[in-house]
């Protein structure tokens, strides 16, 4: 599904001094896999996942995203990626405040070029339970459903790969427990998860876990069935 | 179909930010109501200033000959050559094809007039008696002095009704005798009031007396100040202009090459002259409304580039989900032209009722012309997309990660 080999990512500060968030970065996720990335502030989980997410391109190294090379892709390709292969779940949810929660679960679908489809953003929104509270604004559901909404986004286009940046970050714990749920269940339909995370007991339900540190991956590890029951 | 949908979304974002859009189109809509209420000034003023130069010039079917060169202002018999004779006049009423009839003129305005201890200097008009008739003037009273008067030189006067309001108040001026540079003269005549000239002077302030009195009994001048010309048919002043000026160098005896020592004034000359001070004045006008749209234009642009800002969010959002910058930069683009095009509409509607209030307070029949109104719609519209295109384009450069991390 994802092979990164060699990447580098290399900010210039303002001061033109240059900075390496990722140095030679080679990682090889296969299709259903559920991956949690995780290190310190400042390590380069965000650099590596905005690059996976072809929001952003490595300064150098190459990236293959289900067969394709997406290192060289304009633009306009990286988009259509973006829209068509991937779903992104982001720490601050994203959504558009004054917006109900089904006209923001319908965004994606915006730029996929056909009509854009209610029911479907309907039943999305009703398999992440939250089919009652479509027509409210997004501002006032609470974090948990917000970011449901959010996941109902991501998933609209039918993306085979997730990335989430940190998705239970701004939530309690009970909040936290149901979309790790929600997760699991993604990952057990087949979907490949990639997830950046602080929180031990988040990455602990992930099969395998990346660590990174000052822009390198310093452990790669599968956690063996013991573990996890642990 | 993907920009159908983008449009809706573009939609939706304007009743979003409703107040910001509803400040967008009030600039857009005061832009467009000030192209509008000048563009109604505008052609008002031309109206009225060709109404009052027909004032003055009568008819535009009258040729006017003046001695001298190039003499600027309103002649008088103090600051003429005498190049211009009484036998000019019968000349050119004789020779020239296309002439109706010809007026003589000899004028002053520096002559004292008096009616027992009323004194005023108004201006002295001699003249033929075709005069009348060439000027479009009215008698209000009694009449106006006659080929007869001319012929035998008699003392009478027709005055204009400033004169007559100065000199004899309520009093009834005709068979009354007033002095005109110590000169008794009947009053036969009173004019009607022709109201102010181009420059805003009364056209009132004046006694009339016929020419050849002027010329032998009061003013002892054998030249004249002016020759008025009408011609049969008004389409053919250019060419009767051109023949007069032709007899007169012959009369004058004037090498070639040498300057003329008269000067003709062609009505339609004088038409496209107008025109012209009239063109600059639009132009100002013009210039001014463009500034107004300019203004909307410009509130467009500070409002749109301080949204970008504050979207910058879902500007990353929409990224992540599937937008590239073409399409960032289409929804920004639409959401300037259709609130520009609002806002165009409404200052339409708001000008109408400024046109009305404008005609109203000129005392013009309102001037609104419906093509230029679509055109000011089209033009704010135009306006939005131009003025729009700069945050359009921020907001298509935004980068995303640095958006979403905000």
């Amino acid at each position: 599904m994802i092979l990164v080999e060699n990447i580098s990512k290399i900010h210039r500060r303002n001061d033109g001094a240059p900075v390496h968030a990722l140095r030679n970065v080679s990682i090889s996720i296969s299709a259903g896999e559920f991956v949690t990335i995780r290190g310190a502030s400042g390590s380069g989980k965000s650099s590596l996942l905005n690059i996976l997410g072809c929001l952003d391109r490595p300064t150098g190294g190459s990236y293959r995203l289900a067969g394709e090379d997406v290192s060289s892709y304009s633009d306009r390709s990286l988009a259509r990626i973006r829209n068509q292969k991937i779903g992104f779940v982001f720490q601050a949810f994203q959504l558009l405040p004054r917006t109900t929660a089904v006209e923001n679960v319908e965004i994606p679908m915006v730029y996929s070029g056909g009509r854009v489809d209610r029911r479907r953003a309907l039943r999305a929104l009703e398999r992440v339970g939250l089919g009652a509270r479509a027509r409210h604004f997004a501002a006032e559901l609470s974090g948990g459903e917000q970011q449901r909404v959010a996941i109902a986004r991501a998933l609209i286009n039918d993306p085979a790969l997730v990335l989430a940046d940190e998705p239970t970050g701004n939530l309690d714990f009970a909040a936290s427990s149901e979309i790790m749920r929600i997760f699991k269940e993604l990952h057990a339909d087949g979907r490949t998860i990639v997830m950046v995370t602080h929180d031990e007991s988040v990455a602990a339900h992930a099969r395998r876990q990346i660590l990174l540190s000052d822009g390198a991956v310093i452990a790669d590890a599968a956690i063996c069935a013991e573990e996890r029951r642990r | 179909m993907k920009s159908i949908e983008q449009c809706k979304q573009g939609l939706r974002a304007i009743v979003r930010f409703r107040r910001r859009s509803v400040f967008m189109m009030a600039g857009i809509a005061i832009g467009v109501a000030t192209l509008s209420v000048l563009n109604s000034i505008g052609e008002n003023t031309r109206r009225d200033t060709v109404k009052r130069v027909k004032n003055m010039l009568g008819t535009f079917d009258t040729v006017m000959v003046r001695p001298g060169g190039k003499t600027r202002g309103m002649v008088s018999l103090s600051n003429v050559d005498p190049s211009l004779k009484f036998e000019d006049a019968a000349a050119i009423a004789r020779e020239i094809a296309g002439v109706k009839q010809v007026a003589r003129l000899q004028n002053a305005f520096d002559i004292d007039v008096t009616y027992r201890d009323q004194q005023i200097s108004p201006a002295v008009f001699g003249v033929s008696e075709n005069w009348l008739a060439l000027r479009g003037d009215e008698v209000e009273q009694g009449s106006f002095v006659s080929a007869e008067d001319d012929r035998r030189m008699m003392r009478v006067a027709v005055i204009g009704s400033d004169v007559r309001k100065s000199l004899f108040e309520q009093e009834s001026p005709i068979g009354k005798t007033i002095r005109i540079g110590g000169v008794p003269f009947e009053v036969k005549g009173v004019l009607a009031s022709r109201g102010a000239g181009p420059a805003g002077a009364s056209l009132d302030n004046i006694v009339i007396i016929p020419v050849t009195t002027a010329s032998r009994r009061l003013f002892n001048r054998d030249f004249l100040t002016m020759i008025i010309v009408q011609v049969k048919d008004p389409g053919d002043s250019t060419r009767v202009a051109a023949a007069i000026s032709r007899l007169l160098r012959e009369r004058h005896q004037l090498a070639p090459g040498a300057l003329d020592d008269f000067n003709i004034t062609d009505p339609q000359a004088v038409l496209a002259q107008l025109t012209k001070v009239n063109s600059t004045l639009a132009m100002i006008l013009r210039g001014v409304a463009f500034l107004g749209m300019f203004g909307g234009g410009v509130v467009i642009m500070a409002l749109m580039t301080l949204g970008v800002s504050e979207r910058r969010r879902e500007i990353g959002l929409r990224q992540s989900v599937g937008a590239n910058r073409g399409d960032i930069l289409f929804q920004f683009l639409f959401e300037a032209f259709v609130v520009a095009s609002f806002g165009g509409f409404f200052g339409a509607a708001v000008s109408w009722g400024g046109v009305e209030a404008v005609a109203a307070y000129q005392k013009l029949p309102a001037v609104f012309d419906r093509q230029a109104l679509l055109a000011s719609i089209a033009l704010a519209a135009i306006v939005g997309v131009v003025f729009g295109s700069y945050p359009a384009w921020k907001a298509s450069r935004v980068d995303p990660v640095a958006a979403l991390r905000s």
